[in-house]
Parts: C-alpha cells; structure tokens; sequence
C-alpha cells in the first residue's frame, strides 16, 4: 500500500503512467474522460477505429467514467453490471488506461486488465461534491440513449483508488485478509 | 376539518427533496460511530467523502447521488383521519413535483411492455415520469397522516434478496443467514458501508412490506442485540467502505420481525441499502 497525497493523472494517460501506479493509490483525474454505461458501452465496443474517430472519440490514454449524465449529476454505477464489466477487455486493448466505477470484478477481467496494462479504479457515490469538478459535458455518441448516451467530460481532480492493476485487486486483498 | 390535498402535494414534494438532498440525523450518528471505530486510512477517506457530499448536498439542495432513485411511499393514516382518493392523488403530484425540483434523474424507460423491457424506445425526458410503484398503508391512532418518502438506488436492487430460511425453531438460524447474505451482498454493492434492512415475514409480499417499513421507521441509532449481531457478523469479513478494507462494511441494520407462519420456513428480504440509504424524509399533517 502506498501514500494518502492523491497522484495527479492528466488524460490522455501514457503507459508509464500507469505501469508507476499501485493497488491503493489514491489519483486525482482531470482532463477530458468518457462517460457511459450499460446501454452504451457495447455500441462503442462495436465501432470500428474509423467510426469512432468521425464521432471525435479517441479512446487511447482515455478514461471511461461508468457513470449516467444527467440533470441529476454524475455518480458511479455497479461496474460489474454485465455489459459494463464485458467492455472492460475490449476497450482496454483499445488504449482505455482507467476504467472508472464501483464494486468487485472479476478474475478474468482483473487479468484482462493486467494484459492491456489498464487499471480500474473507484471512487465514492459523491453527486454533490462533484457537481463543482465536472467542467464541461457534452453528448458524444448515441444521443437517443438520454442520460444513458456516451458523454465527452472535461473533469477536474476526480478522486479515486486504484482498486485493480498489475494483476493485483484491492478486493482480493482484503478478502485474504477477512 | 380534514388536510387539503394541497397541502399534501406540498409536504409530499418538500419531503422528496429533503430525502434526496440529506442524511438524516441517524445516518449521521451512523458514520460518527463508524469513524471512531475505523482505523482503515483508505475506508475513513471514503466515509468522509460520503459525509462531505451529504454537507454539500444538503447545503446546495443537490441529489446526495446522481441515481436518485425510484420513489416509495409509506403512509401512516390516522383513524379518524379523512384520507381519501384526492389525497392518494395529491401524494402522486407531490412526488412528480418533488422529482422535478430535486432534479431527479430522467430514468422513466418509454413503451409498452416488451418496449419497456427490452429498453427499446429510450428514455422520457422528465424527471417526474418515474413513477411510485403502490404505495404502502397503515393504520395509526389518532387523527394525523404521515407520509414517508423513500428514494431507493439501484444498486442495492441488484443485490437485494428474498427468499425462505429453514429457521429450526431457532432465531440464530435465520440471523446467522441473513448475515450470510449480507456478507454476500456487501462484497459486491460498491456503495458500502451499507444498511441492512430486514423483513421477516409469512409470505414474499410481507417479508418485502416489513424490509420497507424498516426502511422508513428504523432508527439507527438504537440498535436491538439481534441487529447488533448482524452487523457486527458482516463487519468482520472487513469488507470496509467501497470495498477498500476496514472494520465497517455496515453501518447498522434495520430488523423487522412481523406475524409468522406455522411453519419450519420463515421468509425474508434482505436489502443492502448503500452508503446514503436509507434516504428518507417524513411529514406529519392533520
């Protein structure tokens, strides 16, 4: 385990970035993320390269954000909700570094991870406080999904712990010691 | 002279908002006790970004969570109270009025049955179009109405349960499952440290009925050995907030025990209410 000083994470995220992070770490986000869910992340898995890059979507160094948009806010969804946990592998060869959310993963995901050199981290259902960090948002694809649509985010200081990376799980980890 | 049912639209949106948009003083004393016993760095971080947010929320009238949930309603009806039809309807107003103030999420999904399922026809656009399922009804002396709003979040949905328990004559037996199913629950929801409502009944729609009625009376504060035992069976898994390790998966637990059957089989439903569960609020007419 490592330091509580938050590590500042800039988006687009290079691979050294994330091969010097831990399991515990606490990060700071900003830049511009991904937003999207269950409705949304097997249509993005979907498109091809060229789909996506007519759409503006760049998803290497990027962030994915399991979160819906919405007059409400933002706020972490269940990231193992089927169809979110299986866009986890697909994207992460795509170049997604962080995949951001909530609750326990799988093993197979935890190593498809560690294949890509991708982390998942988590971060507290925090709506209010992070009403002042989302800077910007904007639809990106799918606009008839509503608030379930993939949305461009410009963020700053998202906090989060990094819960899976280097084949290891913070989940794990406690359940050994349970 | 009876409550207009202006006055129960009114209270009823007042009460939406105040659920969505704070804790209350329960959940508060709650995490005041969770933070004295957690010695975790990572799970007090997370507890007092939960209390943070609640400050936040409650200061600016934002939604504690951007799931803001789907209402439910418990009233307390008077015996001498004259509580009709118009009122049931003015509750119904209420809570759309309530759901376009918070904002709620615009979560209503649009279509006929299959469309509904499948989620084929998108999203209505309003918040207020997510609407209560029935509303639960009790009798209490007297002449006045309560209305209790409830905003229950998806996530403990998926992994709520309801289902039998072989009690052999013994209460042990069905607690020591129940916080089984805790133990399970709280590995996955994410949004911990949870609340742990219990209702154990005779049927599935009781052991429901009695889980949401622990929901809107319980109190966290006074906590019986049995739920006492609950919690602290859970605690020591050392699940922690968000999973991240520590001594409180669970804040406290919420027990309600109603009639029985003459049976060996006791039914229960089990919620794992997450972090800023149970988000209630109650207003008193009449």
């Amino acid at each position: 385990m490592t330091a509580m000083r938050p590590i500042p994470v800039q988006i687009p995220i290079l691979p050294e970035v994330v091969a010097g992070l831990r399991v515990g770490d606490f990060l700071e986000i900003s830049g511009q993320m991904y937003a999207g869910r269950d409705a949304v992340l097997p249509k993005i898995v979907a498109m091809s390269e060229e789909e996506l890059a007519a759409k503006g979507i760049h998803l290497d160094g990027g962030v994915i954000f399991h979160t819906a948009v919405s007059v409400a806010g933002v706020g972490p969804t269940s990231s193992s909700k089927l169809e979110i946990e299986e866009s986890i592998e697909p994207l992460s060869a795509r170049g997604v570094r962080i995949h951001l959310g909530k609750g326990r993963l799988k093993a197979d995901t935890m190593r498809a991870l560690h294949v890509h050199g991708s982390l998942f981290a988590v971060t507290p259902p925090s709506t209010a406080l992070l009403t002042d960090r989302i800077l910007a948002s904007e639809v990106a694809a799918f606009p008839e999904l509503g608030m379930e649509a993939l949305y461009r985010l410009r963020v700053d200081r998202i906090p989060a712990v990094v819960a899976i990376l280097h084949g290891q799980s913070i989940f794990e980890q406690q359940a050994q010691r349970g | 002279m009876g409550i207009s049912p202006e006055k129960i639209k009114e209270a009823t949106a007042e009460a939406l908002v105040r659920a969505g948009s704070s804790f209350t003083p329960g959940l508060r004393a709650a995490y005041a006790r969770a933070l004295e016993l957690e010695t975790n760095e990572r799970s007090l971080w997370a507890m007092r970004q939960f209390l943070e947010n609640a400050d936040v929320a409650e200061r600016r009238t934002l939604p504690l969570c951007d799931d803001t949930g789907i209402p439910h309603i418990y009233l307390e009806v008077g015996e001498f109270a004259e509580f009709g039809g118009p009122h049931l309807g003015a509750v119904s107003e209420g809570i759309a009025e309530g759901l376009r103030r918070l904002p709620g999420r615009p979560m209503a999904v649009l279509g006929d049955e299959v469309q509904r399922i499948e989620q084929s026809q998108g999203l209505s656009l309003y918040s207020e179009d997510v609407v209560p399922p029935a509303f639960s009804v009790k009798r209490i002396s007297g002449h006045k109405v309560r209305i209790t709003v409830m905003l229950l979040g998806g996530g403990p949905e998926i992994r709520a349960k309801t289902y039998r328990i072989f009690h052999k004559h013994r209460l042990e037996t069905v607690l020591d499952e129940v916080a089984q199913w805790g133990i399970e629950a709280v590995r996955e929801l994410g949004c911990t440290p949870a609340v742990v409502a219990v209702g154990l009944g005779r049927t599935h729609f009781e052991a429901v009925s009695l889980m949401l009625e622990a929901m809107a009376l319980g109190d966290l504060e006074k906590q019986t050995p049995q739920e006492q035992q609950v919690t602290e069976r859970i605690n020591a898994e050392g699940s922690g907030p968000l999973g991240l390790g520590g001594r409180v998966s669970v804040l406290a637990t919420l027990l309600n025990i109603g009639p029985q059957r003459a049976s060996g089989v006791r039914i229960a439903s089990v919620r794992t209410c997450c972090g800023i569960e149970p988000r209630r609020a109650t207003v008193e007419l009449g």
